[in-house]
């Protein structure tokens, strides 16, 4: 049995957010990576745009960054000079810029200090699991994969716990922007632009920005020094501090980049173990099994499903003239499907060994900040889950999110049969 | 030009390397486990750690101040003689050049 079939005709429209509702359309992907591997796609929302299917191209063209510019906007949707200044953050600049600001973030996200939250995680799993798994037939989207993610980012900044569901809804409702189920204000289908200098464009974006400056002020206030914000905020080497902006900008960032993806690298899991049965039974066996699983599981789940730059001139690829200022979009999606790198993609094998996916954006400099806490997270919830249960099952159908640029099962319904 | 990387578990992966590629490059052209390379080599990720053996850091020679800084949030603690490998680039001076790789 394979975990999931694409179903669509190779020929699937891209720009289309509809097209996503059943899951990436892995034909047309596969087509392009073989037949097409820079194509370009109309969109009848604005510009059209390029699309790198093959995982070769997407490392060599994102390391690239003095040629592919991430300082037009990173995704499909146009943006103004204006717009861009007040929504951006630094996943929308290029180096040298990109890593001034990054510098004042990294060490908060980097390997050792994230190592160091793994019995915090471990706590939270536990709670997590043992008030949902005595429910037997349940959406484990909603009852375990939305909230580990959720209550660690509350853990991080440090907020106060009766917060955290609308601290998370906002965070849906900016990067699901496209999905009726999260936002009122469905992106390609609003007709005001009274939010267009917003962080997605989107109204939650003007909300958090005064919870993060009212967090900020109580914790000033108090003296709290807990959390990473408190982290992000002091002075670096040269004396010199996060502007207002930016902070706020980057708080959205983590309330939506770095929760819903993994929530949506969870549940992935999950599906994937209800449909190939052996992944409980090698979880079990533990091991060194769990130093490649994560990584297996976020390869499958490809969250963030592209990324786009901007061409900064004219460029031949593959027969094609690229213009200065044509937008280009990179499908992890595809490049963590490709036949070429991975043995049986579309199968989830947990020992896969080297793992060269492309979920983190790895190759530029714009890999993801949080892919240390992204695997532990990972790891640690499908250990504790491991141990407590002796079978996954689909109890319906599951349910993708409409979006192209976010890749989620948002409803899960399953059976999970405790030990 | 050659390469030698070695292992937490004392295990040696060797290499011809050619100039101008970056030791980054070269270890993942050689499959050496531990040596992930997320960024492309853009010193945003610090996942391109070695440490230099002893008689090799004169000729490699020391990291410049933002690699001095990414070198701080290494997953393996920092060492005497760490470099991220992808500020390396491979020169006849380095050829037969050692590095250990750290158990993390």
């Amino acid at each position: 049995m394979t975990v999931w079939t694409p179903t669509d005709d190779g020929h699937a429209d891209l720009s289309n957010h509809d097209t996503f509702t059943e899951g990436p359309p892995h034909n047309t992907f596969r087509r392009m990576r073989r037949e097409a591997p820079l194509e370009w796609t109309d969109w009848d929302g604005g510009l059209g745009f390029w699309n790198v299917t093959r995982q070769e191209d997407i490392l060599k063209l994102n390391r690239d960054t003095a040629l592919m510019s991430s300082a037009r906007g990173i995704r499909m949707e146009d943006q103004s000079y204006e717009e861009y200044l007040s929504r951006r953050t630094f996943q929308e600049t290029d180096p040298p810029e990109h890593m001034a600001t990054r510098i004042k973030v990294a060490k908060a996200f980097s390997a050792p200090v994230v190592a160091g939250f793994e019995a915090q995680i471990r706590r939270l799993c536990d709670e997590i699991l043992d008030a949902t798994l005595q429910m037997g037939t349940f959406d484990a989207t909603k009852e375990i994969a939305r909230q580990l993610p959720m209550r660690m980012l509350g853990q991080i900044l440090g907020t106060p716990e009766e917060d955290l569901p609308w601290l998370v809804e906002k965070g849906d409702a900016l990067i699901a922007n496209t999905d009726p189920d999260f936002t009122e204000h469905v992106l390609d289908k609003m007709d005001t632009d009274a939010y267009r200098l917003m962080p997605f464009n989107s109204p939650a974006g003007a909300e958090l920005f005064d919870y993060a400056k009212a967090l900020m002020a109580e914790k000033n206030r108090t003296g709290d020094t807990n959390g990473v914000l408190h982290m992000i905020l002091q002075p670096d080497k040269n004396g010199e501090v996060l502007p207002e902006l930016e902070f706020r900008n980057f708080f959205c960032l983590l309330v939506a980049a770095g929760n819903d993806t993994t929530r949506y690298s969870i549940a992935a899991g999950i599906q994937a173990m209800a449909h190939q049965p052996e992944l409980l039974g090698k979880m079990q066996a533990g091991g060194e099994v769990w130093q490649t699983a994560a990584d297996e599981i976020i390869r499958w789940a490809t969250p963030a499903l592209y990324f786009r730059r901007t061409a900064t001139r004219d460029i031949e690829i593959h027969g094609q003239n690229v213009r200065e200022g044509d937008k280009v979009l990179f499908w992890w999606a595809s490049g963590n499907r490709d036949e070429t790198v991975f043995d049986d993609p579309f199968r989830v094998k947990l020992d896969r060994a080297p793992n060269r996916h492309v979920s983190f954006g790895q190759g530029g400099p714009h890999v993801c900040l949080g892919m240390h806490l992204a695997r532990l997270e990972v790891r640690i919830l499908f250990e504790e889950l491991a141990k407590r249960i002796k079978r996954v099952e689909a109890a319906g159908p599951h349910r993708f999110l409409r979006s192209n640029f976010v890749g989620g099962i948002k409803e899960l319904p399953v059976t999970i049969t405790p030990a | 030009m050659k390469v030698t990387w070695e292992l937490a578990d004392g295990t040696e992966i060797a290499a011809d390397v050619a100039q101008g590629t970056t030791l980054k490059d070269a270890a993942l052209a050689a499959d050496v486990p531990g040596i992930p390379g997320d960024c492309g080599g853009n010193l945003s990720c610090a996942t391109c750690h070695v440490v230099v053996a002893d008689d090799w850091f004169a000729a490699v020679g020391g990291p410049e101040a933002t690699e001095d800084f990414m070198l701080d949030i290494t997953e393996a603690p920092r060492e005497a003689h760490s470099r991220l490998s992808c500020q390396i680039e491979m020169s006849a001076k380095l050829d037969g050049v050692r590095l250990k790789v750290p158990a993390v």
